[in-house]
């Protein structure tokens, strides 16, 4: 179960949540199907770029060596292209193909751990099932939105997962502190005070208005409404942030 | 403690482990003295612990978060040794694994061997060319002419030219290699892709034997196929295996989960298919190089039977000793 500032909430967004051998937890952002296909697009531009280059190194070395010993180097590009593009470049140090760098991607295990080659193997030589039907990838589409992790069914084989390589940044705009700070007068649970910590951080990005609205939600908290009650809302935050 | 005062506190401390993680993500172990990361990173992950427990909000977690997920990865990677995995592989892991699955390889030699000697028989009994021709098609049928038409040599004729060996070795790599691979991907459809591939292959000989008899020589086809026929056919029968492994892992969880038993299916299908892998690009080597070269039928005939000889006694018996020690081993530690 993911949390935010240690706080259990179940499936707000695509965190996965991994325990660690040292004991502490770290968050994955698995990625979706939409930035994944981007990253497909991108290898697959590779790849034919990378044939029409050898296309032409062929022609050139094919009339030194003969046709025969050039069609047949064509052969063996093909062969890796097609099969062993992704398996080499995701078992590597970065674990990622040319395209997953380009959109920020990697794939790991879903212990959080880099993979080893047969995994990558796996995991790529199902793309020819997860592929079906042709053109489509809809088991793998079917797949990835079938489960929490988004794994295609070349994922779920060889227990991987894609994720973000470095989390994006999370857009936060807090709130100038408020003037005064002001106890809450009852106790609250960590849920709670996770709840009013983050609407100070978030809140420089909604306007007035809707600030005002959310602030109306903790009324039975703060005991007033509108301008008066967000006010107290942000001072017992600033009074939580200050709690030793 | 506030968070500003958290920072502040071990600011010099992350800055330091972050310096020395990036350094050795770019240059490796080599590059500076790496003993004191491991307890930077422990350190870091108490860090963030704190952080989440006492609430100091999005951006410091995220910021630890991204900093153990770093050292993480550095710290925990596999270790190396890959010719001796290789040799323990080739020698040990791979017949074992096949002979672990024998079910497996009933079942999948019998989805190959029964369409095709079921269709070469009734080749033999009704020489009828519209059915053959059904199955392998007008090109086909003319290839297969131009090869095995008749027994005078006409493939070591046809290999003449400069490279066409090295051009064939290539074809049979892309070509067969890439059949064992979609044969075993095709597994995880409920087992359907991998049986169709077995038995659609099994009519596919079956047929080309039945043609070569009518109409051809079949000396030349023989003593062309004799040599790589061991290596190709049973490394496409285990590929068979790997694919039926995965699908069963969809169809017959067990008392696992879903996820878990894939898992596992994935995990035990992996040496069936890297052996089948290798097994082929023998089979390409043997195929380009050696049995189109022109030699007396008799020397190519025994050659074939040694090698289906080697084969069977290889995936029967290599590495038997081993588990067998390994079994005994497992039993009197559970005794103990």
């Amino acid at each position: 179960m993911a949390t935010i500032n240690g706080c259990p909430v179940d499936r707000i967004d695509t965190l996965q949540s991994i325990e660690l051998a040292e004991g502490v937890e770290i968050h994955l952002r698995a990625a979706g199907p939409y930035v994944r296909v981007l990253a497909y697009l991108i290898d697959f531009l590779i790849r034919i770029g990378v044939c029409v280059v050898a296309y032409f190194l062929i022609m050139l070395f094919s009339l030194i060596v003969g046709g025969n010993v050039a069609q047949g180097l064509s052969m063996l590009i093909m062969f890796v292209l097609v099969f062993f593009y992704y398996v080499v470049f995701e078992a590597g140090k970065r674990g990622a193909s040319p395209g997953k760098r380009v959109m920020g991607l990697r794939v790991v295990d879903t212990s959080g751990a880099p993979i080893t080659f047969g995994q990558s193997f796996i995991r790529n030589m199902l793309r020819f099932a997860d592929g079906m039907p042709i053109p489509t990838y809809g088991f793998g589409l079917l797949s990835t939105l079938m489960n929490r992790r988004f794994q295609r069914l070349g994922d779920l084989l060889a227990n991987t997962v894609v994720v973000y390589d470095r989390l994006p940044l999370m857009h936060l705009a807090s709130l100038p502190p408020a003037l005064e700070s002001s106890s809450p007068g009852v106790v609250l649970t960590r849920e709670e005070q996770a709840a009013l910590l983050a609407f100070r951080e978030r809140g420089g990005m909604w306007s007035e208005a809707r600030r005002i609205e959310l602030a109306d939600h903790a009324q039975e908290l703060t005991g007033r409404t509108g301008q008066a009650g967000m006010s107290r809302l942000l001072g017992i935050a600033q009074w939580l942030g200050e709690k030793h | 403690m506030q968070g500003k005062e958290f920072e502040e506190k071990n600011h010099a401390r992350w800055t330091e482990y972050e310096e020395a993680l990036a350094k050795l993500e770019k240059q490796g172990q080599q590059a500076q003295d790496v003993s004191r990361i491991p307890t930077m990173f422990r350190e870091v992950c108490t860090d963030l612990a704190l952080a989440r427990h006492r609430m100091y909000g999005v951006l410091m977690n995220e910021r630890l978060n991204g900093l153990v997920i770093r050292g993480h990865k550095q710290i925990h990677r596999r270790a190396g040794g890959t010719w001796d995995k290789l040799f323990r592989f080739v020698l040990i892991d791979f017949p074992v694994a096949v002979r672990a699955e024998w079910r497996l390889l009933i079942v999948c030699t019998l989805a190959f061997i029964l369409p095709l000697v079921g269709v070469a028989l009734a080749g033999f009994y009704w020489p009828d060319f519209s059915w053959i021709e059904a199955v392998l098609g007008a090109d086909m049928m003319g290839d297969l002419d131009m090869m095995y038409g008749s027994p005078d040599d006409q493939i070591s004729n046809l290999r003449d030219a400069y490279g066409s060996n090295f051009m064939m070795f290539c074809h049979y790599i892309w070509n067969n290699i890439g059949i064992d691979f979609r044969i075993y991907a095709g597994g995880i459809i409920a087992c359907l892709g991998t049986l169709f591939f077995l038995i659609y292959n099994g009519v596919f000989f079956g047929a080309v034997v039945a043609y070569i008899h009518v109409a051809c020589s079949t000396e030349a086809f023989y003593t062309f196929v004799a040599g790589h026929s061991s290596f190709e056919l049973i490394a496409m029968v285990i590929a068979g295996m790997a694919g039926m492994r995965i699908g069963l892992g969809l169809l017959n969880p067990g008392r696992k989960t879903l996820r878990r038993s894939l898992m596992d299916a994935g995990k035990r299908s992996l040496p069936l298919i890297f052996g089948a892998a290798i097994m082929t690009f023998i089979a390409a080597a043997i195929e380009g190089f050696w049995s189109a070269q022109a030699m007396p039928p008799m020397a190519k005939y025994s050659v074939g039977i040694a090698l289906w000889l080697v084969c069977i006694f290889y995936l029967g018996l290599a590495g038997k000793h081993i588990s067998v020690r390994s079994a005994k081993k497992e039993r009197s530690s559970i005794e103990a």
